[in-house]
């Protein structure tokens, strides 16, 4: 995919706001809902061969 | 043979495969040969095959000469058959056969089968024995045909087939409709759903055009697979490039048909309007039949012309029979039906628990698509950030009739190179079934807005990378969030707006009755920021610098984000740890 541009504004940074190494993780993503990808396409196939074979996404790249 | 290096395509030089598309009405080949595409036409020119096999002193016809069969010879003539492959009698509707061939009970009622008078009739007028063919083999019969046609086409024999069937086929259908493909002799490489194989073949397209990008943008599609018999609606999470179904909706009724039979009332009327002593037309069948197939004729010149003719000779009681119609005519008589696709379509919106703001393009699909006033209603109906993609429409669209068969063909050529057991391994659940984000996932900006980076309904794993400018430049904070959809409604004086807003009066009777000087409601797509994921502190931005948030969510839900100042050095990088295993089930 390519790179999505956004256009707003990010708030700055507090002048109290400190974190170790600056980030900080606050909660995790809600539950996820388990549905069937379609196995049709290149992009699907591609995402089978990464599963199918542990693979990461720059794994796949290189 | 070894069972490696299976995407060496090399592999089955003796494999050539197409895309098939195979419905009630008609079947369409299509096939994909160095990234091109080309639907094939079978002997008589035809690329839209009527799906019908008809009998006629001992010969076998197809297509468009069978179909001529159904005003002379209905009851050797078969003709939408595919919907009753794999039920039992008790659970089909016989009703499109009304005209020709009609079903009849086989193998003590767990089948489907027609009767028919196969064999030549013999000298002495003795018309010897009927022959019972089951669905499947009459479905065996008409796929033989249809890889002859392409073998000739092709100038080799094809062998294989991806085949596409609507998305509520049962596994029980597809095993008889595999079963008759072998024994037509063709492998099936793999089922695909029409309106996933008619997505693939549009988005390929657009590859092609916009070229540079790698993969289509994140979008949800309606693709309205519009037919001659049924109608069907899926609703389709894009994103990139893989799609999930997240709501179908199925009309038994409702298709090119119920148009036709717009034009065949309209028309019968005028028969006897014109000739007083004449009986309705409707009541004989071959009358009838007549009437039918000249209907389909005139309503498809009406998809691109203003005016277009009946022109029977013999309808009823030995007279001829002559009628234009005009288009606006035509959209007047069958504005209820013409809704009816407009309501439907937006039923499956609903059912996948999405608004209609949420909806980025509508893709129509199937023969009926080229009916211009469905998709202008669906333009009018839908807001204009959902684009509406058929031949009325849109000047790049491509051919509806076309579409599932091309998507089909795609889908083969990507994968005949794999062996059977390959193609297999990557349908099954352990590799569809993917756990999809609940909510967006995004940037907080401002106050408490929020931007998606990751929208909803993305599987994971996946990968995102945004930028935004940093204006005032300096020390920013990035607050990595969940995002909640709002729709705003507000109202709005429709006089400050009213300049062009008087619709054509006679054409929206019962649609909608608003009034010109009631207030309009003007909905919108508000983004606000939920629940806050991390933060991360980037440092010393240059003024109108940019900054690069990389998502990336593992398959465990974990988010490793990393952040930096585009140019900059260093950057911030961190994970938010995965959270319980469990999941919403809904895997079905
Ligand atoms: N140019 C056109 N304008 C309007 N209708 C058309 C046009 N071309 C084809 N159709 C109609 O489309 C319908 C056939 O659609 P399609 O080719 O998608 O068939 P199908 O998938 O076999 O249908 P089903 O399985 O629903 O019976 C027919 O009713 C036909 O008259
Ligand atoms: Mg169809």
């Amino acid at each position: 995919m390519a790179t999505i541009q956004l256009s707003a504004t990010l708030p700055s940074l507090p002048t109290d706001w400190t974190a170790e190494k600056d980030f900080k993780s606050i909660s995790r993503v809600t539950q996820p809902t388990a549905r069937s990808l379609e196995p049709v396409g290149p992009h699907f196939l591609a995402h089978a061969r990464r599963k199918r074979h542990h693979r990461t996404f720059s794994e796949d790249e290189r | 043979m070894t069972s490696e290096s299976a995407i060496d395509d090399t592999q089955y030089p003796q494999r050539t495969a197409i895309g098939l598309s195979f419905g009630n009405s008609y079947s369409s080949i299509a096939h994909t040969a160095d990234g091109k595409t080309e639907v094939i036409a079978n002997e008589e020119g035809d690329r839209q095959i009527p799906s019908i096999l008809s009998y006629v002193s001992g010969e076998e016809f197809q297509g468009t000469q069978a179909k001529a069969q159904i005003v002379r010879n209905p009851r050797n003539t078969i003709a939408y058959f595919r919907d009753l492959l794999g039920k039992e009698f008790k659970d089909v509707d016989p009703s499109p056969c009304h005209a020709s061939a009609h079903p009849v009970e086989s193998s003590e009622g767990k089948g489907v089968a027609f009767v028919v008078q196969e064999k030549e009739v013999a000298e002495d007028g003795e018309e010897g024995e009927k022959s019972t063919l089951t669905v499947a083999e009459v479905t065996t019969r008409h796929l033989r045909k249809l890889k002859e046609s392409a073998s000739d086409y092709l100038g080799k024999d094809v062998n294989a087939a991806v085949i596409t069937v609507p998305s509520d086929f049962t596994d029980a259908q597809k095993s008889t409709l595999s079963e008759s493909a072998s024994k037509a002799g063709i492998e099936l490489l793999q089922f695909i759903t029409e309106p996933i194989s008619a997505l693939l073949a549009y988005d390929a397209k657009q590859q092609l055009t916009d070229s540079g990008s790698s993969a289509p943008q994140d979008k949800i599609v309606l693709v309205a697979d519009l037919g001659g018999t049924r109608s069907d609606v899926a609703v389709i999470a894009s994103r990139g490039g893989i799609y999930t179904t997240l709501a179908t909706a199925h009309d038994y009724e409702l298709g090119g048909s119920s148009l036709d039979k717009i034009l065949i009332e309209h028309a019968a009327k005028e028969f006897q309007k014109k000739n007083k002593s004449a009986s309705d037309p409707r009541k004989n069948e071959r009358s009838l039949a007549k009437l039918t197939l000249e209907a389909e004729a005139v309503k498809k010149a009406l998809s691109l012309g203003a005016t277009a003719s009946f022109s029977i000779e013999s309808l009823g009681d030995g007279i001829d029979f002559n009628l234009t119609v005009n288009r606006s005519r035509f959209e007047l008589l069958g504005n209820k039906v013409l809704m009816s696709f407009t309501r439907l379509i937006e039923s499956a919106v609903q059912k996948a628990d999405l608004d209609i703001l949420d909806v980025d393009e509508i893709l129509l699909s199937g023969g009926t698509s080229h009916t211009p006033k469905i998709a202008s209603n669906l333009q009018s109906h839908f807001p204009e950030s959902a684009v509406v993609i058929a031949p009325a429409t849109s000047a790049t669209a491509i051919n509806p009739s076309e579409l599932a068969a091309r998507g089909a063909a795609i889908q083969a050529s990507l994968i005949s190179g794999f062996e059977v057991e390959e193609i297999g391994a990557s349908t099954e659940a352990v590799v569809t079934v993917t756990p999809h984000l609940t909510h967006a996932i995004g940037l907080v900006t401002g106050e408490e807005g929020f931007a998606v980076i990751v929208p909803a309904e993305t599987p994971a794993p996946v990968r995102r990378t945004a930028q935004i400018v940093v204006k005032a430049g300096g020390d920013v904070l990035v607050r990595l969030a969940e995002g909640v959809r709002e729709i705003s409604v507000r109202t709005e004086d429709k006089a400050t707006t009213n300049g062009n807003a008087k619709k054509d009066a006679d054409e929206d009777e019962d649609e909608d009755d608003d009034s010109d000087d009631e207030p309009e409601e003007v909905r919108e797509k508000v983004w606000k920021a939920g629940k806050v994921l991390a933060e991360a502190g980037i440092r010393g931005v240059k003024k109108g610098g940019k900054v690069e948030v990389q998502v990336n969510v593992a398959a465990d839900l974990s988010v490793t984000v990393v952040c930096r100042e585009v140019g900059g050095k260093g950057g911030v990088r961190g994970t938010v740890p995965a959270g319980k295993a469990e999941q919403n089930g809904n895997a079905s």
